[in-house]
Parts: C-alpha cells; structure tokens; sequence
C-alpha cells in the first residue's frame, strides 16, 4: 500500500510516500453510466415503509437494533409514509379486512417501489388456511422477493432484503417520469432454493438438539 | 357449613334456577333457564354475599352439531357462557344457558357490565346471536361487508374452500366505503355549543398504534372527548382453527396468540387440556416449563419497555433493550431451537429434556441482567419527561379496572395484590419464592413500575429453576401424552402403538370441558376447551387479557390529549394478535 503524511497547514510538504499519478486519479475519478450510479444509490437507500401486520414485524423491526444493524445496508430509515419510502415489507398475516388497506397503502407508494414479502403467512397463508386469511400477498401485490419463515430470522430478512438490492442495483429504469410503460429491465432471480441445493447437499454434519 | 353459590342462587331463585353441570376443571358451572339468567348475573353482581364483580368471559357455543348427550340432557341449538370472577372468594363461576333457533336472541347484560358490550359484538359477529338492548350491536371482529357467523358450524373454516380471493377495484371501494366512520352511528355529536369537534382517524396503520389497530378520537382541539377503537384487522380464527387441528397439532397456533409471549401460551392451553385427559406433568417438566415462561415474561416485558419509551420520545433505550431480549432468546433458541414461536410443550411435558449446558447460559444472563435493569432504571424510569408523560395519565380505580375486566400489570397498578401464580397457582408456581409488585396510583408510569419489578421477580423464579431443576422425565407416562417418548417405542409394543396414533390421528380427549387461568405477559389468558371424545376440540374459546383492556381505551382517554393517547397505548401493553386472536 502506497501512503503519505501531510503536515498539518502544509499542504505540499510530503513526508513519505511515492504515489504515482494514476493511483490518484483512481482514487478520484468514477466512470459510470447515470443509470448505473442510479440503481447505486437506489440499492444503498433503500428506505423501508413502517408497516406491520403481525408476528414477523416484530422479527423486522429486531433487524433494525444493534445485534443485526440493518443500518449497515442503508435500510434502517423507517418511513412514516408510504409516499417516502421505496421498499414495502409485508411483515405479517394478510387479512381480509385489511387487505383493501394494504392495497391503498401500496398504491400510494411512489415509482419505483418493491415489496418484500416476509414470513409463511405473506407467502401464501402458511398454516393460516383460514377464513380470515389471504392466501399469500401476491394474490393482490407484485412481489419482488419471499421470506421464508414463521416468523422469519432478522438474518433472514436481512438476506432478502439483500437480494432484492442486489436486484433493485442491476435494475434498468428510466431517468426521468415517463408515461405508460416505464420499460423496466429487471435482472432475473433465480430460486435460492436452486442455487443452494448443490451446497446444502454436501452437508452431512449436523448438530444434535442435546448440546447448545 | 358454608354454603356454595350454586345453594344460594337456587335459595334465591327456586330450584328450577339451577342445574348442576359436571366439569373437568374445578369451575363451578351451573346452567339456568334462560328468562333468569340475566336477573342472577345481576344478583351475583351486585346482591350476593362476597359478589362476581368481574364479567371474566362471555362466549358462546354452537352445540347443533354436539353429538353425545352432555351432562345427561339434550344439547341446545346455542348456548351463552358466562364467566364470573370473585376476587373475595378467589373463584371462577361459569353460568350457562341455551338457546333454541337457528338465529336466537337473547338480553343483553350491558347494563349490569360495560365490560359486556364487546363480548356480546364478537358473539353476535361469530355466531349471530342478537342480544336485545345492546347499544351497539355490530359485527366487531369481521368486516361489516362479511357474509355468515364463522363459528357457526356450518361456515368454512378454509379459506380455499371459499374460493379464490379477488381483489377488484370495485371491492376495494366497497369495503373502504364500509370501513368509513359515521360519528352517528355511535351516537358522537359533530358540534358542542361552542365548537366543532375533528374526528381523527388513527389506524390501522400507523406506527403509533404497535399493529393494525384502529381508533377513531374525538377531539375538540387537542383534547379527546371520546374514542371509539375498531379493532378485527387482526383476526386469525384461532378459535375457529382448533376445531380442526389434532389437540397436539394446535399447539403451534397458541404460540401465536399473544406472539410476544411464546410458551405462556402453551402452558394455558396445555393446562386445559391435560385437565381434560387427567393428565400429571413430572416435576421436572414443570420446572422446565416455568423457567421459559418467565424467561418469556421477560422478553415480552423487554419489548414493552422499548417501544413504551420510544413512544414517548425516547429513542435510545429500544436498542438496549431489544439487544437484552436477544439475549434471552439465545437461550431460548439453544433450548427450544426456536425464537419467537418455539411451540415447545407438550401434552404431558416438553418436546425434549435440556440441552447439555443450559445452566451457563441461565446462569451468565442472571448474572448479567440486574445491573442493566439498573441502568434502564436511570435511562428511562428517571427520567423526568418520561415521567411527566407518564404520571397521572390514562388513570383507572381499582373499581374501574374490576368492571371492566383489567387483569394482570395493569390491575396490580391499582393497588390490588393479585397475581394468578400465587392466589391460584398452576403448572407447579406453587414451589417458587416471589413477590408481587403493586404500584397504587393506577396511572401510566405505575403499570411501568409493576413490569419493571415483574422482571426482576421472574429474573428470581428463573435462578430458583436454575439452582432447584430436579431430575426425572421431562415427559409423562400418561399415555394420552404427546408424542410419546420416542426411546420407548422400540422396546414395547404399548407406547409404539400409543405413540403410531397419536402423530397419526392425534390423542383422543375424553369429553368435558376444562379452563385454567394462568398469568400470561399481559393479564389473565385461558383456554375454554369443550371436548366430545374426539381428536379436536368440539369449540376452543380463548380469552385474552388484551381484548377487555382495549375496550377500556375511551373510558381512560377522556379529557387527555393525543400525545397522551400514546402513553395509554405503550402504558397498557397489548399485543393485536391477544386481542382479535
């Protein structure tokens, strides 16, 4: 590693260090297409809408103290308002009666937005199959990524929110307001399931429910 | 001789008045005519020696589908249950009375407790029985635009058997239109002599309100003159669910109820239900079972004391606190694999006996948290604009709290010294040393000093568990126990066979019916289970200590301001799933 001292007032005085031109300009200078540095910040502030429904808001809501600090992914400024924030946790059970009222809540979020299902419930009812009870969120919202779980670890939710910003920084949009369709290009998400069968596969070792 | 209440209604009310009904908990239950019923509600009120001055529970029961004779007489159409409490006596009185018809009416009890009129809603909204008199009879739980009673036994309990759900533009209109507020409707005038009242609606999202809750105030200014809390957003069919589920595989679905108290829940249902089947729970199975609970007590405590503090202001002591909640779920995560819903016990026990080196962990976190209960005590509890936030606000008397139903952190506050471990100890509390914390003013900031110190009391009865844990099975040998232990199976043929049926099919419960009160996070919580001999509970009423206290919230916001409603709120610790369950 290449450094130098600089002595306080002065400016030019170098103590030590032989850095070559080409170090500072990569220090200083970025190339990048403005969608590319959109879909950067995008990714990194993504401000979550302060929206529970049940057990698993709890769960959200642990993410956000300091043993997970999901402040460390740009995530922790909670919305008050559905018209600030860019990312919608269906964090709960979808009931009936409130589904109208998640409906409007969604609609008043601004382009672009997401959603992220959390929990067995907001995926398709989980052991829910009842009366009062929607059978998965995404029979009336498009959902951009699902959090298995009853309620889901904070390191769970964590993980598809990092997913889904993974995907929200390769997403292709329109700079400006557009009418109609905005043409967005979305990176493809392949099922983690899939994707990590190969690796859950090779694991044989497993500790017994007898030792912590 | 002293006489029993069941003797003094008949003495007062002839012979006719009273049956005796056989039940499998200690509950005297009696069953009367329906023309008397509401003239001895108000007798055992307010004219008997020792009086039920608490309304408990009131719930109903579709019996069309009852198949055995119950008690040696024929099962109505419906029947209303209603459940008193005495605290002079320190007894529960359980009064029933049927119903003939498919859509009954019956009178309403309104007049003689407040604390009825949201009990009787969820009966009209679940089983659509009318109650003649109410001042408010609406659904309260399912949207106004449902169709159907869903306890009734003909209404699905799937929602795929109902078809796919839609969610039309048109829909959507419809139900916000039914959803709006009509201050008539509940009798609140527009304009007083001088002023134009606001009507502000709250919910049922907003952050202020810990769930989808909704209430609508009143204000002149920034005072409240009434409040009206529209709650159902929450609802989960609970009760409906265990007419289905096996009795074992409804235990995960409790966990769920007050979802930030965990096992607590287990432990009321389980409690009901091995009264049921007679069934004893080795000591050590208890002991481990009071261990959780009170580590439980301290994680929900643990979040009511963040959020509580955060809703007045304080930004700081949610992540201290939650981070300490953390640590209790280590150790709850390395005994029962689970966080939030462990659904750990079992009929009969637990699902496993501790894990090798549990005690480290109790034991390093009884170390470690008084010292920080200290510290929160200086962060929030001294502080001053917590205080002057908390005190004197959202005031209810002893009275007051009886009357309508207030039970738990929020009752001791009023000075009365009454905790469900020690006056009607269950599940083995009878073996621990503790205190009961009361505070006397019945304010906010006092039902925050009763949980604060409830900590430290269950921090007491968890190292007891710690220094006492006693050997021996962590399940029983009973063979309704669920699942059997499986080491057994391969030795004899009995508990393979016992073992094969009861994942299978489930254990068959004999039938009656059984309730045990238990002290959960939040109040009183018990499970009314009615079995008929079968692998499901005929009807499973659960009742919550939330739901009454949320009903309390106009009566104690009255004359307060809005930022004062957010003090009552936090001040009063629910949880909506405990209410709409």
């Amino acid at each position: 590693m290449k450094w130098w001292l600089t002595k306080a007032g002065d400016p030019t005085g170098k103590v030590a260090g032989n850095t070559s031109m080409e170090d500072v300009v990569q220090q200083s200078v970025l190339f990048s297409s403005v969608e590319r540095l959109l879909g950067w910040g995008r990714k990194n502030s993504m401000w979550p809408f302060h929206f529970g429904l049940s057990c698993c808001f709890v769960e959200m809501a642990t993410a956000m103290t300091p043993k997970y600090d999901l402040a460390r992914f740009g995530a922790e400024v909670i919305r008050g308002t559905p018209r600030e924030a860019d990312v919608m946790i269906i964090a709960g059970t979808v009931f009936i009666k409130m589904a109208p009222v998640i409906q409007r809540l969604h609609e008043q979020m601004m382009e672009p937005r997401w959603v992220i299902s959390m929990g067995s419930c907001a995926n398709s009812g989980g052991m829910y199959d009842i009366y009062s009870v929607v059978q998965g969120v995404d029979k009336f919202l498009p959902v951009d990524v699902y959090v298995p779980g009853c309620p889901p670890r904070p390191d769970a939710f964590m993980q598809g929110l990092l997913l889904l910003q993974d995907s929200v920084g390769k997403e292709q949009r329109p700079l400006s307001w557009v009418i109609g369709d905005h043409g967005v290009i979305r990176p493809e998400m392949p099922s983690q399931r899939e994707r990590l069968h190969d690796h859950r596969q090779q694991m044989t070792q497993f500790k017994t429910p007898d030792e912590i | 001789m002293p006489i029993t209440v069941t003797e003094e209604i008949s003495a007062r009310f002839g012979e006719d008045a009273v049956i005796t009904l056989l039940t499998r908990d200690e509950t005297p239950t009696i069953r009367t005519p329906r023309e008397k019923v509401v003239a001895i509600l108000q007798y055992l009120k307010s004219d008997i020696n020792m009086p039920f001055r608490m309304l408990y529970d009131l719930t109903a029961i579709d019996e069309r589908a009852y198949k055995k004779e119950q008690n040696g007489h024929k099962p109505y159409d419906f029947t209303l249950v209603y459940t008193l409490f005495s605290f002079e006596r320190n007894e529960f009185l359980r009064l029933k009375t049927g119903l003939h018809g498919e859509f009954p009416t019956h009178d309403t009890i309104t007049h003689i407790w407040p604390a009825a009129n949201w009990y009787e809603r969820e009966v009209y909204d679940m089983f659509g029985i009318r109650f003649n008199g109410h001042p408010h009879l609406q659904r309260i739980l399912m949207p106004r635009t449902w169709e159907g009673y869903p306890l009734r036994k003909e209404h699905p309990a799937r929602a795929t058997e109902m078809g796919p759900f839609k969610l039309f533009d048109d829909k959507v209109d419809r139900e916000q239109h039914a959803m709006q507020f009509r201050p008539e409707e509940w009798g609140l005038k527009r304009h007083s002599e001088d002023a134009d009242f606001m009507f502000l609606n709250i919910g049922p999202q907003h952050p202020g309100t810990h769930g989808v809750l909704r209430i609508i105030l009143q204000l002149d200014g920034e005072n409240i003159i009434d409040a009206v809390p529209d709650i159902g957003f929450h609802h989960r069919g609970a009760e409906k669910m265990a007419e289905r589920q096996s009795w074992h595989t409804y235990i995960p679905y409790t966990d769920r109820i007050d979802y930030l108290g965990g096992v607590n829940n287990n432990l009321a249902y389980l409690l009901a239900v091995e009264k049921l089947g007679g069934i004893d729970v080795p000591l050590r199975a208890q002991v481990i079972r009071i261990m959780l609970c009170e580590l439980f007590r301290i994680a929900s405590h643990l979040v009511w004391y963040g959020t509580f503090a955060q809703d007045l202001g304080q930004l700081s002591p949610v992540f201290y606190m939650f981070t300490d909640r953390e640590r209790v779920f280590e150790i709850i995560e390395a005994i029962c694999g689970g966080r939030m819903h462990p659904n750990w016990f079992r009929i009969g026990g637990v699902a496993q006996d501790l894990p090798k080196g549990w005690d480290t962990l109790v034991k390093n976190f009884i170390d470690y948290f008084p010292r920080k209960l200290r510290e929160y005590d200086k962060m929030v509890m001294k502080n001053y604009l917590f205080k002057v936030r908390t005190k004197g606000i959202g005031i209810y008397t002893l009275e007051e709290a009886i009357e309508w139903g207030v039970t738990g952190p929020g009752l001791r506050a009023c000075g009365l010294e009454w905790d469900m471990r020690k006056k009607r100890p269950y599940g083995g509390y009878e073996n621990f040393a503790f205190e009961i914390p009361v505070a006397h003013n019945g304010d906010c900031y006092d039902r925050a000093v009763v949980r604060v110190e409830e900590m430290r009391q269950s921090l007491r009865i968890v190292q007891q568990c710690l220094e006492y844990m006693p050997a021996g099975d962590f399940k029983s040998h009973h063979p309704l126990a669920t699942p059997p232990v499986k080491q057994h199976t391969m030795h004899d043929i009995e508990t393979l066979i016992h073992h094969f049926l009861n994942v299978s099919w489930g254990p068959v419960i004999p039938p009656g019916e059984a309730m045990v009160c238990t002290e959960a996070t939040k109040g009183w919580n018990s499970y009314y289970l009615i079995s008929d001999g079968n692998t499901a509970s005929y009807r499973t009423h659960i009742r919550t200590p939330s739901f009454p206290h949320m009903q309390m919230i106009p009566l104690i916001s009255k004359g307060y301001t809005v930022a004062d409603l957010l003090s009552i709120l936090g001040g009063m610790d629910y949880v909506l799933a405990d209410i709409d369950r």
